[in-house]
């Protein structure tokens, strides 16, 4: 193998009392893709964040061709040779796409302390062209571009300045298919370039076509690596866990009879912009999915089911006869909603678990009328420990937990106000294959039980593997429903959704 | 290992700190002036003394307290003191407890009004509560215009200690068994952690917001009695500044200037007393009233450096 460019040695770094990364040494060599593995809260992002300057490891030292690095912040970084590109959106809106390319860089275009826009734009045109990015216009403001093409403008302000080491975090899973060919164009070229890719990804059949080699990290822990032309996806799922999987992933019946009772009626749901006259029944014991392209409109039907859609028309009503309307009374009648946007909409980020396991629930933990701070306790522990949620205890706050870890809180909150309709939109997004088993394995159990589910969701085999029923949307309408079978391919129900 | 990793948390950023902040605070100044008046600050009459000038703060802090655990800001209630004084003297020539009643009622009223543009308009309280203050503080000037607005000749005879001290105290009490045990404190955190989290976990944030605007008002009009049997008349000024009294004293308690989960419900009590004590004791070493302002200014500063939840964000709802 070639000579080592990056050299980690004893990377260290805690939030709190959490080992987010362990004393993890690791070598890069010149010229490869090195791809980072393991599951949610094992410390890719971490590691990868101590080495670009997002974080500042607690000990350490990165040495870069020779010379240790220790970025103070991103810009910094950049200047010693290391550069990120992120999941989220990276960008900064109300900034001219010039500006969000050399931002933080602009004295390179300021003399005399008055910076020349007009260099800086032709520059950051002749960038974009060079990308073949040619319709992006370095003056415009961002905000006139959509997600994707933003994304391609952070690959620009990410790499045009050759960094010794790219970091790709995640950044796939917010990709369309252009943009990932974009980004794998970038990551081969700077390998080719005799540089380094780092790359993390969850989806691990990427992993192994695009890269050279495999890391794996597990509890902030380095386990191991290995060539990507060696290994196969249950390979890298035995690493990343710990333990083989167990074949029933998902549930593997195929003739069960969902009962006829109705428990929840949506009729010609309306919600201008996102959903168009969209009815559904809802049975007793019934997994229903929907899925869908991400825009066609389902993740605002699970919003209008529970109350929580502005401007809705049409009724959404239960078994009993009542309307839902409003989200308490939706929560009263027994309906619990998981939203795809889990730090916003499901979580209250800043306050702990017990608060936030507790919050709908609060009326029932009390004893005649008085809510005792010991019965909270005792009422958060025993769900959080029913989905072995991994903390410290009760008091810990959201904000320190992992993207799984998060979930399972969600998913606590709901089993311990015991509510029979359970909407769930993207349960497993960003989420790691320990807790995604553990969460299809909690679905079926609630479906023997006669709870009723309806699953959102953009992950095709999810729905084929866990639904009774899968309604596919399109434009904000139905677009064909399939009953459960084994025969019912992937390609039957994308064939419905463009 | 285990001391270690805890060793790793920057020192004001752990809970521990947090919490015994404000009771160190406490005593640090209960001992200074103690030791800066030879002990003078807690003989029998000075302590009366704080202890009079310390039940409007009390009472008052108690709305703010629950507006404040929201995210919210209030700075109408210094003009609200005044109105509600008006009001309570105006009525107690005729009958004392509708006196009372309609104070409550006034309060009531303007909260409401700060509720519904902050709720149903959507303006920051901050806004909103700055505007009624100034608002409000026109009616006060010009309802006491040609004299100060007299209570009944006996109101005065209600200033008893017996008094005083059991209207704060039954209000502490009832607030805290209302916070504290009915999940409203757990709601209005929620609220102020992550309003639209709490919203999807079925609190209703707006019906919340108006009651506890509403709640806050009310208090005010019942702190409104307690000014007003104390002093037996309103002058144009009355409740001149309480609202930023009422915003240091929280703070000096330990309370995050943007409210939620890490609120108190002892941050009241703690604030309150531990700024009256500081500005009797500035007052007893005859510091002027300029620098006075000077000092609270200076600590207020610091405190709200030290306590505010840098997770939730600075945002005023």
């Amino acid at each position: 193998m070639s000579e080592v460019l990056l050299h980690a040695e004893k990377i260290d770094k805690n939030f709190g009392v959490t080992h987010a990364v362990d004393h993890v040494t690791l070598d890069f060599f010149k010229g490869e893709i090195h791809a980072l593995i393991g599951e949610n809260g094992s410390g890719k992002s971490t590691f990868t964040s101590c080495l670009t300057g997002i974080y500042h490891k607690d000990s350490g030292t990165f040495t870069l061709n020779g010379k240790e690095i220790n970025a103070k912040n991103q810009v910094d970084g950049n200047y010693q040779g290391v550069a990120v590109i992120v999941q989220e959106i990276g960008t900064l809106s109300g900034l001219s796409v010039a500006e969000n390319i050399f931002l933080g860089k602009e004295d390179e275009f300021t003399k005399f302390g008055v910076k020349n826009t007009n260099a800086m734009n032709k520059k950051a045109q002749e960038l974009l062209d060079a990308y073949g990015f040619n319709y992006i216009k370095a003056t415009e403001l961002i905000d006139n571009y959509n997600f994707e093409d933003r994304k391609l403008i952070e690959i620009v302000k990410a790499t045009h300045f050759k960094p010794q080491i790219l970091v790709v975090d995640e950044t796939t899973t917010a990709l369309g298919e252009k943009g990932r060919i974009e980004l794998f164009k970038v990551m081969k070229q700077t390998r080719d370039d005799g540089r380094c890719v780092i790359f993390i990804s969850h989806d691990l059949d990427e992993v192994i076509e695009q890269s050279d080699n495999i890391s794996v990290l597990r509890d902030g822990v380095f386990i191991g690596t290995v060539k990507s032309s060696d290994v196969n996806t249950d390979d890298l799922k035995k690493l990343m866990v710990g333990r083989e999987m167990s074949n029933n992933y998902y549930r593997t019946d195929y003739d069960e009879v969902v009962s006829d009772e109705v428990v929840l009626k949506g009729e010609n749901l309306t919600v201008p912009g996102e959903i168009d006259d969209f009815s559904i029944e809802l049975h007793k014991g019934e997994i229903i999915g929907i899925g869908g392209l991400s825009e066609c409109g389902m993740h605002e039907v699970g919003k209008a089911l529970f109350g929580a859609s502005y401007d809705r028309e049409g009724t959404v009503t239960l078994a009993d006869g009542t309307k839902i309307n409003d989200i308490k009374t939706a929560i009263d009648h027994s309906i619990a909603y998981a939203s795809k946007d889990r730090d916003n909409e499901s979580l209250v980020i800043n306050d702990t678990i017990q608060d936030n396991i507790c919050l709908p629930s609060l009326e029932d933990i009390k004893r005649n009328h008085i809510l005792h701070g010991k019965d909270e306790k005792a009422f958060a522990e025993k769900f959080a420990k029913q989905m072995s949620t991994k903390m410290e205890g009760v008091h810990q706050f959201m904000s320190a937990l992992s993207g799984g870890n998060k979930q399972k809180v969600v998913l606590a909150r709901w089993i311990g106000k015991d509510s029979d309709i359970i909407i769930l939109d993207s349960p497993t997004r960003g989420i790691d294959v320990k807790v995604k088993a553990d969460i299809y394995q909690m679905m079926d159990t609630m479906r023997k039980n006669g709870k009723s589910i309806i699953m959102i969701s953009e992950e095709i085999p999810e729905l084929l593997g866990m639904a009774d029923r899968i309604i596919i949307m399109k434009d904000g309408r139905q677009n064909g429903e399939f009953k459960r079978s084994e025969d019912l391919k992937d390609t039957d129900l994308i064939a419905n959704m463009v | 290992m285990e001391n270690e990793k805890k060793m790793k948390t920057p020192f004001m950023e752990r809970p521990i700190i947090r919490n015994i902040m404000p009771f160190a605070g406490f005593i640090f100044i209960v001992v200074l002036f103690a030791v800066l008046t030879n002990g003078q600050l807690y003989s029998m009459g000075s302590l009366k003394l704080l202890l009079s000038q310390s039940y409007v703060l009390l009472i008052s802090c108690v709305g703010v307290f629950m507006v404040m655990t929201m995210g919210g800001l209030d700075f109408s209630q210094g003009s609200m003191l005044g109105i509600c004084s008006v009001v309570v003297c105006y009525l107690s020539n005729y009958n004392i407890l509708l006196a009372i009643l309609c104070g409550v009622l006034t309060g009531g009223i303007i909260g409401l009004i700060n509720g519904f543009f902050n709720v149903k308009r959507k303006i920051t309280s901050f806004i909103v509560t700055i505007c009624n203050m100034y608002l409000i503080r026109g009616i006060v000037a010009y309802a006491t215009t040609k004299t100060p607005v007299y209570g009944a000749s006996n109101i005065t005879s209600y200033n008893t200690l017996a008094v005083n001290l059991t209207f704060t105290i039954a209000i502490l009490l009832i607030a805290f068994a209302i916070f504290q045990y009915t999940g409203l404190g757990n709601r209005l955190k929620a609220i102020g952690a992550g309003e639209t989290a709490a919203r999807f976990a079925g609190v209703r944030v707006e019906k919340t917001k108006m009651l506890v605007y509403a709640a806050a008002g009310m208090i005010t009009g019942l702190a409104a009695f307690i000014n007003s049997i104390k002093v037996g008349s309103v002058t144009s000024t009355a409740g001149n500044q309480l609202e930023t009294q009422i915003m240091i004293a929280l703070v000096l308690g330990g309370m995050p200037v943007n409210g939620g989960a890490k609120v108190k419900f002892y941050n009241i009590i703690l604030g309150a007393m531990t700024y009256k004590i500081l500005i009797a004791g500035l007052v007893m070493l005859g510091i002027e009233p300029k620098t006075q302002q000077l000092i609270t200014g200076i600590v207020f500063l610091i405190m709200v450096a030290v306590f505010a939840d840098r997770d939730t964000g600075m945002i005023v709802k």
